[in-house]
């Protein structure tokens, strides 16, 4: 008895002696003028991508070609979560807020790593979600953070402090509905989308005001009506899809096309945004189910699609689809660039590019979402489009791409968009399967990688002005995760096996390299503090291609 | 923890279960699955299949019949709220092998999770007894368990009887 008191008695010390919940001790208040003017500040990371733009190029040089070789690790920050990183942190004025699985958020010291608050999420009973229980980081906009969570809610967090200060549901997470997508803010509307696409959702992308939380507006990815396309026989790059055409027609004539409701297109990466055009510009995934396409004749639109929507009312503009009627699950999920490009007839004209999970990267016109151009094969193909079988057909890129939902990231010297890709050899296997209610993961059928085939990655550096590849950079291991250039000449990137690199980004040389010791697979980010450049790296592992778990966060820095 | 997710009430109703699963769902029977541990979502929509016919059992269909909604949500409050405790199973190293290589062809850990830990209605594998195992799979392959939308049948169609074997004793083998 005496030792259960003299236990509880030193507990209560423990918990008397722990430091309470601290404060960062400085004002935070990003205007829309800094977010607008985000692609040249070089002391803050403002955006999951960088900048409206979405280039993911840092402004500052002061780590460069020639200096690199002394980058050291300056501080790990440790979090309480071993899973899945995939975030990227977002810095302002010193201060570092990242974001792990499961919806916890940290602020802490951007040079020294020490930690001012933790917020963790209540997660509701019902949360439905694949591929991991994975979080890309949060917006910030004035005084507040925001952030998507597994149970489909949206939550505004004080940025000093942490506190809550409003949450919303978007969607019901009992039909699939998850986020795991960093919002984006512009003008005091805070845009996201939803995963679920492999459970039979309807995709949108949503509008929320910043100060209340309040719905503004919703833009489904999924029209009520006209959903069946143009019945494209062929991809964006000419290549026949093996539709059978007339049996789709009259599947849709005897069953309508109610089932809008459940087709997926889910958007689970930032839009671009270009404030002058008033326009946002995203990507949308997948039809549901993934790999049976008789539950849903048609084109699907406006899944497998790049979209152009007006950021004030969330009313359509234009939309390119890559893939009608897809099932092979490769579709289109790494955020799309805004940059100017050469157009058709020569000129330079306002562009936006993709990396598809085909290995293709896509240029288009912004002027009405055109194809200019295609780049050529980043990765293998092969078999392409052979279709699903019950025992498995073999294709070329596995379903995980090419490019999966890994941001590329702009060189503007030698206007290169550098993409990380997969190749994982695959079969194909479909299954029939009605829609099972929401619960439960819906692909009609499934996917295997080849074991007697090895898997391995690439870094390819595309021409957008010709879409030829003009570098490459091979690697071990299939590549997930975002890519970072910087105005010293740097392409950043990690590897499932730990290695954080650092190559010529006009060469593909790699210049140097650090291992953090579990997969380097979240999104790399670059931010002054005092006058002193960091890079910053999760490095937690991934669920998607399994490869190993961590829970910290490398923020490296020159040594002296 | 909605309201009706109750884990006392789920213990005294779960008295019921206690006979087959054991009182904290530690069955040591090894058709009848360890329910301890599993996730609450995944029991929840079982009990739910059963009681609605998605998925049938001589002796699961009828225990799930009476049961009301929030009798569903404490039972699966319950049982997830126990600990789940090693079988003792020993497994054949160079099976447990195969099994691991053929996990990682098929991507279970896509949904299933690192180290087979399972997440909301995607079942807990790991350390579950071996022959409950090597009988799903078989039942998903030959479609005599079809509630999960058919990603199972997919998956086991191109199971032989030795890959499922193997696969049972590397996830019996997990904790």
């Amino acid at each position: 008895m005496i030792k259960q008191l003299a236990l509880a008695s030193s507990l209560l010390l423990i918990f008397a002696a722990a430091p309470s919940p601290a404060q960062v001790a400085k004002n935070i208040n990003v205007s829309q003028d800094q977010l607008t003017k985000a692609g040249s500040d070089s002391r803050n990371w403002l955006h999951t991508q960088g900048n409206y733009a979405q280039t993911r190029y840092y402004p500052g040089a002061q780590i460069n070609t020639q200096n690199v070789g002394k980058l050291r690790p300056a501080f790990v920050f440790q979090t309480e979560v071993n899973e899945s990183m995939e975030t990227a942190p977002i810095v302002v004025d010193g201060v570092m807020y990242l974001t792990t699985s499961y919806n916890h958020v940290y602020a802490a010291d951007a040079a020294t790593g020490k930690e001012f608050w933790h917020y963790k999420h209540k997660m509701g009973p019902v949360t439905t979600f694949c591929c991991g229980p994975n979080n890309r980081g949060v917006a910030v906009s004035g005084g507040k953070l925001f952030m998507g969570t597994l149970d489909a809610k949206l939550v505004a967090l004080d940025a000093l402090t942490g506190k809550l200060v409003w949450e919303t549901q978007i969607a019901d997470p009992e039909k699939g509905y998850s986020e795991t997508m960093a919002p984006t803010v512009v003008e005091n509307k805070v845009l996201i989308g939803t995963n679920g696409g492999e459970y039979g959702v309807r995709g949108f992308l949503k509008a929320f005001d910043a100060d209340s939380g309040k719905l503004l507006w919703t833009f489904y990815t999924i029209p009520e009506k006209g959903h069946e396309g143009v019945w494209a026989d062929k991809d964006a790059t000419g290549r026949n899809m093996h539709r059978d055409i007339a049996k789709e027609k009259a599947a849709l004539s005897q069953q309508g096309g109610d089932f809008y409701q459940t087709l997926g297109g889910g958007v689970w990466m930032n839009p671009a945004i270009d404030l002058k055009a008033r326009t946002a510009w995203f990507v949308a995934g997948n039809p549901s189910p993934d790999l049976y396409g008789d539950e849903r004749p048609g084109d699907n639109l406006y899944t497998d699609s790049l979209i152009a929507i007006d950021i004030d009312q969330g009313t359509y503009k234009c939309h390119f689809q890559y893939i009608a009627h897809d099932v092979w699950d490769l579709d289109a999920v790494s955020p799309p660039i805004l940059v100017d490009v050469r157009g058709k007839n020569g000129g330079s004209v306002a562009g936006v590019i993709h990396g598809g999970k085909t290995g293709h990267v896509y240029v288009h016109d912004r002027k009405d979402c055109s194809l200019i151009r295609f780049s050529e094969a980043m990765i293998p193909q092969e078999n392409m489009w052979v279709l699903p079988t019950p025992d498995g057909a073999r294709m070329l890129p596995g379903a995980n791409g090419g490019v999966e939902w890994s941001p590329m990231a702009w060189e503007p010297k030698n206007r290169l968009a550098i993409a990380l890709n997969l190749h994982q050899p695959m079969t194909y296997h479909v299954e029939a399967a009605k829609y099972p209610g929401g619960s439960k993961l819906w692909l009609g059928g499934a996917f295997k990688v080849i074991a007697s085939e090895k898997q391995w990655g690439r870094v390819s550096a595309v021409n957008v002005d010709t879409g030829k590849v003009a570098w490459k950079h091979d690697t071990e291991q299939p590549l997930i995760g975002g890519g970072l250039t910087t105005a010293g000449g740097l392409f950043f990137f990690g590897e499932g096996n730990g290695s954080f690199n650092a190559l010529d980004s006009a060469t593909g040389k790699k210049l140097w390299s650090f291992n953090c010791g579990a997969g380097a697979n979240a999104q790399p980010v670059s931010y002054m503090v005092r006058g002193k450049q960091y890079v910053a790296m999760g490095c937690g592992g991934n669920t998607q291609i399994d490869f190993k778990r961590g829970n910290s966060v490398f923020v490296y820095s020159l040594s002296n | 923890m909605v309201s009706g997710q109750d884990i006392e009430a789920g213990r005294k109703k779960a008295e019921a279960c206690g006979a087959c699963h054991g009182p904290d769902g530690n069955s040591v029977v090894p058709l009848f699955p360890i329910l301890a541990g599993q996730t609450s979502r995944y029991l929840y929509l079982q009990l739910r299949d059963f009681k609605e016919g998605r998925r049938t059992d001589p002796q699961m269909s009828p225990m799930a019949a009476p049961l009301t909604r929030e009798d569903m949500f404490d039972l699966a409050a319950f049982f997830a709220a126990q600990k789940p405790r090693p079988t003792g199973f020993k497994a054949d190293e160079a099976r447990a092998a195969r099994g691991k290589a053929k996990a990682d062809e098929t991507l279970c850990t896509m949904c299933h999770l690192g180290g087979f830990a399972g997440q909301n209605e995607i079942p807990r594998v790991a350390g579950q007894h071996y022959e409950y195992i090597v009988k799903q799979l078989r039942d998903f392959k030959k479609r005599a368990r079809t509630n999960d939308a058919g990603s199972m049948t997919s998956v086991a169609r191109t199971l032989s009887d030795q890959d499922i074997e193997d696969l049972g004793h590397y996830l019996a083998s997990l904790q």
